[in-house]
């Protein structure tokens, strides 16, 4: 069977020593200012009137139903069978088309490259065996990754063992494939996704300059068809009238 | 063509070698430019295509490569050809077909609708107006290729050049201007190929005459006489028929 790889997030293990960070920096080098992992601090009173910190480590979801890679024109955006979503640098030319449409805010233009860069689960590390480098380097173990497929892997066995939670709306459900754990606490608005919008381009390309010009070139395409077999009916009309009229004679 | 009918010479081996050159880089470049096109939001064609053209060539980046290659080729070409030969052939064909005018485009729209009407047995009452060496139709499409056609290579140069010349994380206006060319670019290929559907309709099943003078240069003075008078006229006043 194949892989389906996912990241666990205990949000109750995390104490946000940015180490995952840190460490994706590095594997990946980006440039200043620039993460392709990260921890959102989520601040609140709970039913107690006492304040309290939510920590969830946050990355890209991976999701099933990318509506990045749909926005993507040229496929560069793409998902592995084994579910990551993957950027090939080669065929990006940087036109952010996709970056709106991330739900998660996970993708963004390098300033190096001049492509875009997004969390990979550190594919080339996965393939190698290895274990992404947050998950390597976290702390507390509050990042888990794993082959959900594999029913001996650990995230297999969590995921069967705890509640987990995905960050999911009634408006954005395109499967991600990031699971928190909160203890039954409920996920904070803060981290929820936000309605994935497109640029003004890609709108008008999906939803004016792609339907007018299939309407115009299957209309136009009907209408010479048409006078095409109006054209045929009649020679043959034509022929027959002349065969009838040389019986006669 | 049947040589007992008097025929007259009216295209050059080089115009039309340069109408078979357009046609089969718009072939390929259509080919290719669909199998570019991959997210299902901005994607036209079937998704198969993208899929069977980037296996093809053996990924996107190579298409493009391809597609990009054979775009300068084209326009180039056709650049090169026009800034030679302008006097001789882009002018004259310039002031035959382009429609400039609201007038103008009116009276090619009243005449191309008349002639549309008679495909179907409509208006027949109404006679399409005289017309010269191009008729409404076909001028209109002409001047809509013209404008595509230049507005394909210019965006087509900004795709290809942009990335490579240019640090987009610089400034949000060249991913912007990137992705304005890339709409007007796909909208001026489908309004191109909108038109194509009639052009290749007439010359294979109206008007095959026309395609036979796109092989050989020769025109029947008759076919001209009947559906050109206004060139037939200009043609007797020059001496040639």
């Amino acid at each position: 069977m194949v892989a389906k790889y996912v990241m666990l997030a205990d949000t109750t293990r995390c104490i946000d020593c940015k180490a995952c960070e840190v460490a994706c920096r590095a594997e990946w080098d980006t440039p200043l200012g620039h993460s392709r992992d990260w921890v959102k601090q989520v601040e609140y009173l709970n039913s107690k009137g006492m304040p309290e910190v939510q920590l969830f480590p946050g990355r890209c979801q991976h999701c099933d139903d990318a509506p990045c890679v749909e926005a993507c024109p040229s496929g560069a955006s793409w998902k592995r069978e084994d579910g990551i979503v993957l950027v090939d640098d080669s065929t990006c030319s940087g036109c952010e088309l996709c970056v709106p449409a991330c739900p998660y805010d996970a993708r963004w233009l390098n300033p190096v490259t001049n492509t875009i860069s997004k969390c990979t689960f550190c594919q080339p590390r996965i393939d190698q065996g290895l274990q992404p480098a947050c998950v390597a380097t976290c702390v507390g173990r509050a990042l888990i990754f794993g082959d959900a497929n594999d029913p001996n892997s650990e995230v297999s066995r969590l995921l069967g063992e705890k509640e987990w939670q995905r960050l999911i709306t009634d408006e954005v459900n395109i499967g991600p494939n990031h699971y928190y754990f909160t203890a039954g606490k409920a996920i904070p608005q803060e981290v929820m996704p936000k309605l994935h919008e497109r640029h003004l381009a890609g709108k008008t390309i999906e939803n004016i300059v792609n339907p007018l010009g299939a309407i115009g070139i299957g209309g136009m395409m009907a209408v010479f068809l048409g006078a095409g077999i109006k054209k045929l009916v009649d020679r043959r009309k034509d022929v027959s009238e002349k065969e009838g009229s040389h019986e006669q004679h | 063509m049947n040589s007992t009918k008097p025929t007259i010479k009216v295209r050059s081996k080089d115009v039309i070698f340069i109408h078979w050159f357009n046609a089969f880089f718009w072939l390929t470049l259509v080919l290719t430019g669909f199998g570019i096109i991959s997210g299902d939001f901005v994607r036209l064609a079937p998704a198969f295509w993208p899929t069977f053209m980037q296996n093809l060539f053996g990924g996107n980046d190579s298409l493009a490569l391809m597609h990009a290659l054979g775009g300068m080729l084209w326009a180039g070409v056709i650049a090169v050809y026009a800034v030679l030969n302008f006097k001789r052939v882009v002018l004259p064909f310039l002031k035959n077909v382009l429609v400039l005018t609201p007038k103008a485009a009116l009276a090619d729209l009243s005449s191309m609708t008349i002639t549309l009407a008679h495909l179907f047995g409509l208006l027949k009452g109404k006679k399409v107006p005289p017309q010269g060496r191009y008729n409404g139709a076909q001028r209109l499409l002409g001047t809509m290729i013209i404008a595509c056609s230049v507005a394909i290579a210019v965006t087509g140069l900004y795709l290809f050049l942009a990335p490579i010349m240019f640090e987009f994380s610089a400034s949000a206006l060249f991913g912007l201007a990137f992705r304005w060319a890339l709409v007007i670019h796909v909208a001026a290929v489908l309004l191109v190929l909108l038109g194509l559907v009639a052009h290749i309709y007439f010359a294979v099943v109206e008007e095959p005459e026309s395609l036979e003078t796109m092989k050989s240069g020769n025109a029947e003075v008759a076919f001209i006489k009947h559906h050109n008078p206004l060139w037939y006229e200009e043609l007797q006043r020059e001496g040639k028929v």
